[in-house]
């Protein structure tokens, strides 16, 4: 993946959190990264890319950080399930709006959502995937990018 | 005489931020007559309500939005459907529009957006 396509998932990330909650994230940090090493946080939701390009676009944050998203959407009903919603559409949102940089052969999933940082996670991720670090509201959250254009 | 609104989201958490914000948009009789998780729902409960105005979603299981844009255009002709979907290249929106979509709205999106573009689709007729 170029820099100006890993520009554009950070984009994406950045757009989110600005838009939904008028606060925006700061982006830590952006770096190359061993799938063995990752870190996945309590709530993730996953991606699968397919059609023109693979692999995978994972969104991971923390409860306390779904927890403040929901409430600054109005939405009175924060249950694990609505925690496992949201971080599913926030996968979801990421990874169909980079769709503006590669169009609409890069087809999405409708996400999967997991609670805990399980082993068929990173087994969903090849060995050097991109991460985006980001800090919101005092939380750290993380977005997995593996991409490849199929030959 | 009010219009209903059908919401079409895979999203729960979707689902009601935009019938908040739908209520919340000033639309004079404004009624949210259900709400789907995919287009085979949607679908079903178009059949009954037969609302005036839907948003729909796109990426959705079972059935997706651009299969039920077709379909509910066949089923009301002159209901009014506006996407609201994370897909944002163009040829999607074209894809959509061309099925009979009214109009467009990319997630992200903020309650005044939606308000505004709720409140273009219900105008037109």
């Amino acid at each position: 993946m170029r820099e100006n396509e890993l520009a554009v998932f950070t984009d994406a990330v950045k757009h989110y959190f600005l838009q939904t909650t008028k606060e925006p994230a700061q982006i830590h940090a952006a770096y190359l990264a061993e799938s063995e090493n990752l870190l996945h946080s309590q709530y993730t939701g996953l991606i699968t890319l397919s059609g023109t390009f693979r692999g995978c676009v994972h969104f991971s944050a923390p409860h306390i950080m779904l927890l403040q998203l929901l409430l600054i959407m109005g939405e009175p009903d924060r249950s694990e399930s609505q925690l496992l919603d949201v971080v599913g559409e926030i996968a979801n949102t990421i990874a169909g709006n980079v769709r503006r940089h590669f169009g609409s052969a890069l087809e999405i999933s409708v996400p999967v959502t997991i609670k805990g940082a399980t082993d068929s996670i990173r087994a969903a991720v090849r060995t050097r995937p991109f991460v985006i670090s980001l800090h919101w509201r005092n939380q750290d959250a993380m977005v997995v990018v593996d991409i490849e254009p199929v030959q | 005489m009010g219009q209903k609104l059908l919401i079409v989201d895979d999203s729960s958490v979707s689902r009601s931020r935009i019938a908040r914000a739908a209520l919340h948009a000033g639309l004079e009789g404004l009624t949210i007559c259900g709400m789907a998780a995919n287009g085979a729902e949607a679908l079903q409960i178009s059949a009954r309500e037969q609302p005036q105005l839907v948003t729909m979603d796109l990426t959705m299981p079972e059935m997706d939005g651009v299969t039920c844009i077709d379909a509910m255009i066949q089923q009301l002709p002159s209901v009014r459907i506006l996407v609201i979907s994370a897909l944002s290249d163009k040829i999607t929106a074209i894809t959509a529009l061309k099925k009979g979509a009214t109009g467009f709205l990319y997630k992200p999106f903020t309650d005044e957006q939606l308000a505004h573009a709720l409140a273009e689709i219900s105008a037109q007729t």
